[in-house]
């Protein structure tokens, strides 16, 4: 179903194709599927691309919930506004948007404080419905309920999403730059600029250099430090973590008699300014937390381990060492306002965007992203709607 | 031994009274000791008061791993004057008033050069029993048998011997017994408050134990216009007390009925606390106060000391959700320059210390400020060596 003029479909159920999990870890069944229009407070979009994220893959292989089935998952995209529901006023038919799993509702206490971006009048959480009213707005075509994920959504091509979950942006950007925005590369930018706070001339250190820890080491390199240490068990990742700052690699599996957190704290003599968590495993958080610098250093956990994991602190560490251990969503960011500021700071040239798309497929292959994404060779694979993959 | 001449004791040993700690848990015993004179970078104190701290006592008890050190002269938060001093030192001169403090403060490294750690590194990692720099004893008993140090202060003694680096000098116009307290408990808890922390107008603070720290904590939240200060302690007396420093809410673990603390902090906060704080050094309770805090930027600040090795198990979704956990020895004091900053807070009245003081005893009663204290009867007992 190729691009509709928004006056044939206002107001009506648009039938059109989706990628649903029907099955925990079994491939996603292209369908026809329908799509409700927006209720109050909700926009429905017309998803240009997305991207797989491994927050994705998690709860596609989850069989007990929050995993639910059968589900459109996808959560990182950009689109164009086909319709708005009432009071809609922030963005009209038209519009390019980027939606986001972390609402910006711009009123609570938290949206209005700088120092949170975790809104509280449409808390986040793994919801199978849309925000406000804890209803689908997809069914297939037996009318049976196709549950939503992380409030996105995006492995259709249409999509409601609520206002809140929305920023409107410049449609002059290539979308296949602009969609990472909507997670991983925010999140992990983020989490430097915003959570960390990283000081030019600091070292840090990455754990996990996927997406995410990427994306720290781009933003860490941005705000000018000096020393960013990457750690993984793929030496592979690098010569591609070169490409985003990364200048020194520690091969995890390789330190021999020592621990990590040993071999870093001698590199660094005495442990980073920073060190991020960037995989989802208290264990590496342990490692992390050892290898943070005693008096200002900072550990900051990113990566979400299973429900149920435990971090473990020696209290007698805590106390003498002065070290903080702090963690974030979204990289700390308030999606309405710094999305816009990072996709500015793209055009400018700052940021680094377009390493991060290793592969693009059409919308018929996206368990083709699944496949790459799971054997490790892959960042970000692009996932076009439109029938021709923009080359 | 008044004499402020440089050349009557000064480079000679000393004989004087010292209370010695010879077996965990049992009174100390007035005794007569030798003092040797300060070597280099050292200074050797006339104590003029001292107070009892719950670290003292913690460790008086140990009987058994590396942390029982026998026989011991503790004692780590006094004041006194310059008797003499080391080669080398030209901080502190005959006369000065100093307080001896357990937290060395070098002012030349990186980390007391910087304004964001009060860790320096000079005797990093150095747990000895005794003097920093050589690691051996500045005391014998009258049987030459050596005395161990406690903190690198060892303030229960007429006499004692500290490195400059754990020296601060103040302001002789500060009354004494006012200027001991800064020298642990009491600037731990304000700094908690003002450094590390950073307590804001119309915060919410909960603070997990009403002992002097917790008070101080009150204190220094209420200095800085905290809106709400929740004190949780299991003896609802101190409730009284906590009144004086600020305290407006009070809750007792024992009265919560099914909720858990923290529940009942989220309650009365609407969310949870922008800043927690735990003064009394129990993993489960550092685990308590970090759940108690507010989701986006609730801060938990460890101050008290865990002595069973236990771990604090925290839930890592809690972090992801912008809470925050960070510690900190000596509230984040640096001795040298932030303790003479309190001592004119207190002068100009900006700081209140008189009421942390609730009893007064002679050297020789030393051993009641251990009765007190174990009965929970004290705040601060102030203990005067002259009287």
């Amino acid at each position: 179903m190729d691009d509709k003029s928004s006056s044939e479909t206002r107001g009506n159920p648009i039938r059109c194709r989706a990628a649903v999990s029907r099955k925990p870890g079994e491939p996603l069944v292209i369908e026809e599927v329908m799509v409700a229009p927006p209720m109050a407070h909700e926009v429905r979009i017309r998803i240009i691309c997305t991207s797989l994220c491994h927050s994705d893959i998690t709860f596609w292989k989850l069989k007990d919930f929050p995993g639910i089935f059968p589900r459109i998952l996808g959560h990182e995209a950009i689109g164009v506004v086909e319709s708005v529901g009432e009071d809609v006023d922030e963005v009209s038919e038209g519009d390019t948007v980027i939606p986001t799993f972390m609402p910006d509702c711009g009123d609570c206490v938290d949206c209005r404080s700088k120092k949170s971006n975790l809104c509280s009048k449409l808390p986040f959480k793994v919801s199978p419905w849309m925000p406000r009213h804890e209803t689908s707005r997809f069914t297939d075509l037996k009318g049976e309920v196709l549950y939503h994920f992380l409030f996105v959504s995006s492995f259709s091509e249409y999509t409601v999403v609520d206002v809140a979950h929305v920023t409107k942006i410049d449609p002059s950007i290539a979308p296949n730059r602009a969609c990472l925005l909507s997670c991983g590369v925010s999140t992990g930018v983020g989490a430097a600029w915003r959570t960390a706070n990283v000081e030019k001339g600091s070292t840090v250190v990455i754990f996990g250099l996927g997406s995410i820890g990427l994306a720290v080491a781009e933003g860490a390199r941005l705000c000018g430090a000096t020393k960013i240490i990457g750690v993984d068990l793929n030496p592979d990742k690098f010569e591609n973590g070169k490409k985003f700052g990364v200048t020194d690699f520690v091969n995890s599996g390789n330190c021999g008699d020592k621990s990590v957190s040993q071999v870093i704290n001698e590199m660094t003599d005495g442990g980073a300014d920073y060190c991020f968590e960037c995989v989802g495993m208290a264990s590496l958080v342990h490692e992390a937390y050892a290898c943070c610098r005693k008096g200002w250093g900072k550990t900051i956990v990113l990566g979400v381990d299973k429900p149920g994991s435990k971090l473990s602190l020696s209290s007698f560490e805590v106390l003498h060492s002065g070290k903080s251990l702090m963690g974030s969503l979204f990289g700390g960011l308030k999606a309405k306002s710094d999305i816009p500021i990072l996709l500015k700071k793209y055009l400018d040239k700052e940021l680094q965007l377009d390493e991060f798309v290793t592969h693009e497929v059409r919308f018929d292959d996206i368990n083709k992203a699944f496949d790459l994404l799971i054997e490790g060779n892959c960042l970000r694979c692009v996932i076009w709607m439109d029938k021709q993959v923009s080359s | 031994m008044e004499s402020n001449n440089k050349s009557e004791t000064a480079g000679k040993v000393l004989r004087c009274k010292a209370a010695i700690s010879r077996i965990p848990g049992e009174p100390l015993v007035i005794e007569d000791i030798e003092v040797d004179p300060p070597q280099a970078w050292e200074i050797r104190i006339k104590i003029i008061c001292t107070s009892l701290c719950h670290t003292d006592i913690t460790f008086w008890k140990m009987k058994a791993g590396p942390a029982a050190v026998f026989p011991r002269i503790f004692g780590h938060e006094a004041v006194g004057v310059v008797e003499s001093v080391g080669d080398h030192v030209e901080e502190f001169t005959v006369g000065d008033t100093v307080l001896p403090v357990f937290l060395p403060n070098c002012k030349e490294c990186s980390d007391c050069k910087s304004q964001k750690s009060n860790i320096c590194s000079i005797f990093e990692n150095n747990f000895s029993p005794e003097m920093p720099r050589d690691g051996t004893s500045r005391f014998k008993d009258m049987n030459g048998e050596i005395l161990h140090h406690f903190l690198w202060v060892s303030s229960f003694t007429e006499y004692t011997v500290v490195d400059v680096t754990h020296a601060v000098k103040i302001t002789p116009e500060i009354p004494v017994d006012k200027a001991c307290l800064l020298g642990c408990g009491v600037s731990t808890g304000i700094g908690a408050a003002w450094k590390v922390a950073e307590v804001e107008e119309g915060s919410m603070v909960a603070i997990f134990g009403l002992g002097p720290v917790g008070l101080a904590v009150a204190e220094g939240a209420r200095q800085r216009g905290a809106l709400k200060i929740i004190a949780v302690d299991l003896n609802p007396e101190k409730f009284d007390i906590g009144k004086k420093f600020g305290v407006t809410d009070f809750v007792n673990p024992e009265t919560c009925g099914e909720k858990s603390v923290s529940e009942v902090i989220k309650e009365l906060t609407n969310g949870g606390a922008d800043y927690c704080f735990e003064c009394i050094g129990l993993a489960s309770l550092m685990q308590e106060a970090f759940l108690s805090s507010r989701k986006g930027w609730g801060k938990t600040v460890i101050l008290g000391v865990e002595m069973h090795g236990a771990q604090v198990t925290l839930n890592p979704y809690e972090f992801l959700r912008g809470r925050s956990v960070i510690g900190s020895l000596f509230g984040g004091i640096k001795p040298k320059s932030d303790i003479p900053v309190f001592a004119k807070k207190y002068l100009d009245n900006e700081l209140r210390l008189d009421e942390f003081i609730s009893h007064e005893l002679s050297f020789q009663d030393i051993n009641k400020a251990f009765e007190l204290h174990q009965e929970g009867k004290s705040l601060r007992c102030i203990i005067w060596m002259d009287r």
